[in-house]
């Protein structure tokens, strides 16, 4: 995990990660977690699926736990696709999953900037996907940027300036597949010279599984990119920044101590969740391996392989 | 803001014979150990015991870990002569000092010739890793300039000399995340590379079933300035650092901007080691300034004591830190993109010994006003 931010995350967590060893899911234990918690809030890429393909046994597994009474949320740092969007990917892999119980880092980053006041003179330029697009816009906000911006290419003649509109007041910046130099200098430029430019990043993660096959290079190398021409560090919206939490708890009259986060990812998803207080469950079907949770400094309160093993445990 | 990623260097094995260069675990950036036999130059590497504990001071000012002595303030350059007579090799920048973009900054010509007419060395540094040596010598001759190719030094070279120096193995490949000056130098020092720009034309479509293969045989991934970037490159470039054991992550240099014209800044090589360490989450060997390999190299190849050098540059955090931490005199011009507000800010730590307009002003006896 990035030093920095492991250091900044350290200093601000006041409830520092256990240093107790998880424990191994089993159907004691299984059982005592579903009866001390009334949401779970589970992770996307690595958890429920693998880029678009489900991941075994969830269907059945959310079903048990909604008949239980169980409220569910899913909590992703994925920014590429809204709220609405992620509902669609849920209906088409048969889920049923309603926008209310989605919380993107795309509907993160918006969300900032209302919270924040940002005036709705200025613009913000995206360096991402549709999905931050797409969330600023239905914020109220002007956004531009984006997937389009993909095409773009810059011109290096003598006389040629590349030009950057002097409004934007604020730069997100999250995954983009579509990344190349016109976006990067144009982020850059805002950041650098638009006075009192905001650079907010939706999160950090270095890789995830945006295919089912094999890992991809996350927002942490977009991000580290413009921090990298910047000199700047951005404000984080995403896990393990618990800026999210504060919707989520809006929305549920529970305390954290009542909810369990599972998520795939040390240094997001579980981090996340002891930076809010919540309990803590590693899935392994994900970016971790067993061997990377042998490190006794980030431990999660139980790991098992898959969310299905709820299921079958109890 | 100066940042830079600040790399502290744990030397853990012994068995390493001391040629040319010494790991000086003081000096935070990467000065060469140049390793007598490489059977598996990954071993190597890590019996190096380089563990990178990368901090990326990116909110501070300050030149972390750095100078233990506080320097004192930068002196306007008074006399001139006497600082030309003090040194006998002059190392410049290239980018804001000699020319900006490709245009030439006023007096070059004269500077440079009187300068040689006095018996001094020329040497030309840059962490511009576009172009090779060879690329370079006809941009100063298209220029007018006399200068020859063994005079320079471009953070390209300074990729494949690193790599020759650690006996990196001929039948390893070299990944590269940059621009045609990289490929010209590896090829030069016989090293096989796949990537450069023509990988900028790939295309990856994130679809089930995708899976995006990478040579196993790559051991060093070498990332700087490139205009021709995208997330192709950065995938496969993260793969082989992340699955290829015992790959090296090399970035040519850290600059954050760069002239690319002489109109306004442009994201630098900062940007695309950046987005490296941000997807594989390691830091990498710096061979650009400051870093001082290639002084450390110069040196050793002109036979020239530090102390007889002046470093000049536009940059603080990089020419100015380079000349310090080789021990050299230093002088900033500010025909480039530092302005005598930032030098003076109280937010700047790094002081040069000297500072200047621009390099002619070598050319005037008296003080010129700054």
């Amino acid at each position: 995990m990035e030093q920095g931010l492991k250091e900044a995350m350290e200093a601000t967590n006041p409830n520092p990660s256990s240093s107790a060893a998880a424990e191994l899911l089993n159907g004691v234990n299984a059982k005592a977690l579903l009866d001390s918690v009334d949401a779970f809030l589970f992770d996307c890429d690595g958890v429920i699926w693998k880029g678009d393909k489900l991941i075994d046994g969830i269907p059945e597994t959310l079903e048990m736990l909604r008949s239980k009474g169980k409220k569910l949320v899913f909590v992703t740092n994925n920014s590429t696709k809204s709220r609405i969007q992620y509902a669609n990917k849920f209906r088409t892999l048969g889920l049923s999953v309603s926008q209310d119980e989605i919380f993107s880092s795309s509907f993160a980053a918006a969300m900032y900037l209302k919270v924040n006041q940002f005036p709705p003179q200025k613009k913000v330029y995206v360096i991402g996907g549709e999905g931050i697009v797409q969330e600023l816009q239905h914020a109220g906000f002007t956004a531009f940027g984006g997937p389009e911006d993909g095409e773009k290419r810059a011109q290096w003649k003598s006389n040629c300036l590349f030009e950057h509109d002097k409004d934007v007041g604020a730069v997100v910046v999250g995954l983009d597949p579509d990344i190349n130099y016109y976006k990067l200098q144009y982020g850059t430029l805002c950041i650098r010279e638009n006075p009192g430019c905001l650079f907010i990043a939706t999160n950090r993660d270095s890789v995830g599984h945006m295919t089912d096959l094999q890992e991809w290079p996350g927002a942490g190398c977009m991000v580290g990119a413009i921090c990298g021409s910047t000199e700047r560090e951005p404000i984080v919206v995403g896990k393990p920044s618990t800026f999210m939490m504060d919707f989520l708890l809006q929305k549920f009259n529970l305390s954290t101590c009542r909810m369990c986060m599972v998520g795939d990812r040390l240094d997001t998803d579980i981090l996340f969740g002891q930076n809010a207080g919540c309990k803590t469950l590693l899935v392994l079907s994900g970016v971790t391996t067993k061997s990377i949770l042998d490190d006794p400094s980030n431990q999660p309160d139980y790991y098992t392989n898959k969310v299905s093993d709820l299921l079958s445990l109890i | 803001m100066v940042t830079k990623a600040v790399v502290s260097v744990s030397v853990a094995a012994t068995s390493i014979t001391c040629s040319r260069f010494v790991i000086n675990p003081a000096h935070r950036f990467l000065c060469l150990k140049k390793l007598s036999s490489f059977n598996s130059f990954s071993a190597s590497a890590s019996a190096l015991g380089i563990k990178w504990r990368g901090v990326n001071n990116c909110s501070s000012n300050k030149s972390e870990g750095f100078a233990t002595t506080t320097r004192a303030s930068a002196q306007p350059l008074e006399n001139a002569d006497e600082l030309i007579a003090s040194v006998e090799t002059f190392i410049f920048d290239c980018d804001g000092v000699i020319w900006k973009g490709d245009k030439l900054i006023d007096g070059v010509p004269e500077t440079l010739d009187m300068l040689r007419s006095k018996g001094k060395r020329l040497v030309f540094v840059t962490n511009n890793s576009t172009k090779s040596r060879k690329q370079y010598g006809k941009k100063f001759e298209t220029l007018g300039l006399n200068v020859s190719e063994d005079e320079i030094f471009a953070s390209s070279f300074a990729a494949a000399a690193y790599l020759k120096s650690i006996n990196f193995p001929k039948d390893k490949k070299v990944y590269v995340i940059g621009e045609d000056g990289i490929l010209k130098e590896l090829e030069l020092a016989g090293f096989q590379f796949l990537g450069g720009p023509e990988d900028g034309g790939k295309k990856i479509e994130l679809k089930p079933g995708f899976l995006m293969e990478h040579d196993d045989d790559v051991g060093a991934v070498v990332v700087g300035f490139d205009r021709y970037f995208n997330y192709y490159k950065v995938q496969y470039g993260t793969l082989c650092i992340r699955e290829n054991p015992g790959c090296l992550f090399i970035a040519t240099n850290r600059d954050a901007v760069t002239h690319l014209t002489d109109a306004q800044e442009w994201a630098g090589g900062g940007s695309m080691v950046g987005a490296i360490c941000g997807s594989t989450q390691r830091e990498p060997l710096v061979v650009g300034k400051p870093s001082t390999f290639m002084m450390d190299y110069l040196a050793d190849k002109f036979g020239i004591l530090k102390s007889q050098i002046c470093m000049v540059g536009d940059r603080l955090d990089t020419d100015i830190l380079f000349g310090q931490n080789g021990g050299c005199k230093t002088l900033l011009v500010l025909s480039g993109v530092t302005t005598l507000s930032m030098l003076q800010s109280p937010s700047n730590s790094i002081q040069p010994d000297f500072y200047t307009n621009k390099i002619s002003d070598f050319l005037a006896p008296k003080a010129a006003t700054v």
